[in-house]
């Protein structure tokens, strides 16, 4: 043989091309390992990151003693205070993932919880007990996943401009529904709000931390179960993989995206009441930007742009990078660097989901 | 040639489907004002007409370029931030270098047209941005434009911090916005949108740049397949639509003479609207320019008559959303009734 240098036998030769060939395997198995293992975990070390960042960084002057002393990022009231606010986006972008993981978006999230945060304020400002009041948004908000589950499963409009066209329906109907001259449903003159309206979002019932905080836990919990132990997770993922393969093979896609839509009104209306609750006011804008907050979350928590996989656990450490980052750099820099920076972490999580993210070979 | 003519008339009719949807959606125009003249008073006044035309100039810039990008089968939500974007840039540029303790006062102190230029620059860097996501990396585009559309408004407050900057001007920044075109009496915007609007039909219709971009929307696998250097396509029509928004920012920065960084907030969902209303369809490759102009008419229609009948502004959304929706459905139920 030609390739065979001299002074080898040929079967030398061969042992050194397999043991050549072994350690090669191995080592592409060690970097699939290590590639799959930073997309397991790389999450949790941003989320760590952040924390640590927020916690020991000091703009003008870096000192090591002041350490965990600067903002206070760790101390106990601002945990509490910062998992309060996170209640709304921890209470919604699970099912936002279940949707995704189907393939589909629903850009009306944040409209359908101010709108929400509206009916139920009003609600409660005229008198209505907290159960009557919650129920009927909860049943309001599922009639807005409803509507646009019809208009993208049955009238079969693109899911991105069904949704926002249902993002400005809804809005619209919130802003209409504030009187005239108010920016939002609040205690007037002739009508007082009852105190009683933020026990829900903001009083403490166990670790300082308010109902709303341990309904969005159980929220979590249930639907982490939903994706892992339940048909409508697994036929999530089927459809957002492939949807015609999926409904050859006997899944109505139809009738679970829809489902999948009317779930995630469900949960605006809730994350919309809890927002309500902790400012004990109806806004009309409370959920400005929710959607894109959930894309992000989303994004983060490594879920394939079309579908198909995806992790609601995940999404929530997303949420809470996010709920971080917004609270964090409040004290850092002015809050006009809000938007950018925002825009900034959604850029950043598509190169990251794009970099760690199997693309999925398209049909 | 006969057979050609005899596909045509398989396919319906000498009209194209495109021609035929601009042609329903200018009989429903035609109702809409009708209904509007009933119930407005003064509504069908000359100077009215001409009013709904000539109000909406910006958003019809717009909607040139979202039409395109559209007809590709993709979304550009960043439009809007971009036109605050170039707005707040190029007032930051021209404004006087080092003149006032107030740092909203001071600029870069760049001639007006040096300062024009290098905003349209960062405008079309959006896009570029826009474009080496989508079509280099394959992300969906509404998710990219919208992120785009947060970093373009957030340059803009971060520039403005968070208000405008409206102060120590040259005379020159607020000309073109007040110009008025002599002859015609047409402001000069409204002169830019009627030339964009007469160069981007004429484009569609006789380049095959445009021909193609139809292709594309219709299936990039096949266009791809077929030798079209799909993400080239791609990068020049969102760095074309992005230099519009550049364009619209410019004017209107010029118009208030100030750079506000909430200008043209929403603005991407009306120029997405009047694309919609004017038969452009995300699926498919389908929609002419002179539909979304016919949109944008609409909408001007019912907007100026919801106002003509006192209704408060908030009903606006509502407003767009109906006929967006009545407009996509019955356009469909036209064009299923036409293949019979």
């Amino acid at each position: 043989m030609s390739g065979v240098p001299n002074g080898i036998s040929s079967e030398e030769h061969i042992n050194v091309i397999t043991t050549k060939k072994e350690s090669l395997r191995i080592q592409l198995d060690q970097s699939a390992a290590l590639r799959s293992n930073i997309k397991r975990y790389y999450i949790y070390v941003v989320l760590a990151l952040i924390v640590l960042i927020f916690s020991v960084v000091k703009l003008d002057n870096f000192n090591l003693s002041e350490i965990f002393d600067r903002g206070h990022f760790l101390s106990p009231d601002s945990v509490i205070n910062i998992l309060r606010s996170a209640v709304p986006i921890l209470t919604v972008s699970g099912a936002f993932t279940l949707l995704m993981i189907s393939g589909y978006i629903d850009l009306s999230v944040g409209s359908a919880m101010s709108l929400n945060a509206v009916v139920f304020s009003l609600m409660i400002l005229n008198g209505f007990s907290f159960l009557s009041a919650l129920i009927i948004t909860l049943i309001v908000g599922s009639m807005m996943g409803f509507i646009n589950g019809y208009l993208v499963m049955k009238l079969r409009i693109t899911p991105v401009i069904a949704t926002l066209v249902t993002l400005s329906l809804f809005k619209g109907i919130a802003l209409l529904i504030v009187p005239d001259g108010l920016s939002a449903i609040k205690s007037s003159a002739d009508k007082v709000m009852p105190a009683w309206i933020n026990d829900y979002g903001r009083k403490d019932v166990l670790l300082g931390l308010p109902w709303a905080f341990w309904v969005a836990v159980l929220v979590i919990a249930v639907l982490v179960i939903v994706q892992r132990r339940t048909l409508l997770g697994k036929y999530a993922a089927a459809i957002g993989g492939n949807r015609l393969a999926a409904e050859l093979s006997g899944i109505n896609a139809v009738k679970m995206v829809w489902l999948l839509y009317i779930i995630v009104g469900f949960f605006a209306a809730l994350a919309g009441m809890a927002r309500a609750s902790y400012m004990s006011l109806g806004d009309p804008l409370s959920g400005d930007g929710m959607e894109l907050s959930c894309i992000i979350a989303v994004l983060l928590g490594g879920t394939a742009f079309s579908g198909g996989e995806g992790s609601v656990a995940k999404t929530m450490v997303g949420a809470l990078i996010i709920v971080c980052v917004t609270t964090g750099l409040m004290t850092v820099i002015p809050a006009y660097w809000q938007t950018v920076a925002m825009g900034t972490v959604l850029l950043t999580a598509v190169v990251l989901n794009h970099l760690l993210v199997r693309e999925k070979v398209k049909a | 040639m006969e057979t050609k003519q005899q596909q045509k008339s398989l396919l319906g009719g000498k009209l194209s489907d495109e021609s035929f949807i601009t042609l329903f959606m200018v009989g429903v125009l035609v109702l809409v004002f009708a209904i509007a003249c009933l119930v407005v008073p003064n509504f069908y006044k000359p100077q009215n007409i001409l009013n709904l035309i000539t109000n909406n100039w910006f958003v019809i810039i717009l909607g040139i370029g979202v039409t395109f990008v559209l007809i590709t089968g993709n979304f550009d939500m960043s439009v809007g931030g971009n036109i605050a974007l170039t707005g707040v840039l190029s007032v930051y540029f021209c404004q006087g270098f080092n003149v006032s303790q107030n740092a909203l006062a001071n600029g870069l102190g760049l001639p007006y047209v040096v300062a024009v230029g290098l905003a349209l620059l960062c405008a079309m860097g959006i896009g570029g941005v826009n474009a080496f996501f989508i079509a280099k990396l394959k992300v969906p585009s509404i998710i990219v434009t919208l992120g785009t559309m947060m970093l373009a408004r957030g340059a803009a407050q971060v520039i403005t911090q968070g208000a405008q900057r409206n102060t120590s001007l040259p005379d020159a920044f607020g000309v073109l916005g007040s110009l008025n075109i002599p002859v015609i009496s047409i402001r000069f915007s409204v002169l830019v949108m009627i030339i964009l609007i007469i160069v981007a039909f004429i484009f569609e219709k006789k380049t095959v740049f445009a021909r193609r971009i139809y292709l594309i929307g219709a299936n990039p696998e096949a266009a791809r397949l077929s030798g079209i250097n799909v993400s080239k396509y791609l990068t020049t029509l969102y760095i074309l639509s992005a230099l519009l928004a550049g364009i619209t920012g410019i004017l209107l920065a010029s118009e208030y003479k100030a750079g506000v960084s909430s200008r043209a907030m929403g603005y991407e969902f009306d120029a997405l609207v009047i694309a919609l209303l004017g038969g452009v369809s995300i699926a498919g490759g389908f929609g002419s320019v002179l539909g979304m102009f016919v949109g944008a008419i609409i909408l001007s229609v019912v907007t100026s008559a919801a106002t003509g009948l006192l209704l408060s502004p908030d009903w606006q959304f509502i407003l767009k959303a109906v006929v967006t929706f009545i407009a996509i459905v019955s356009q469909r139920f036209a064009l299923e009734k036409r293949k019979g």
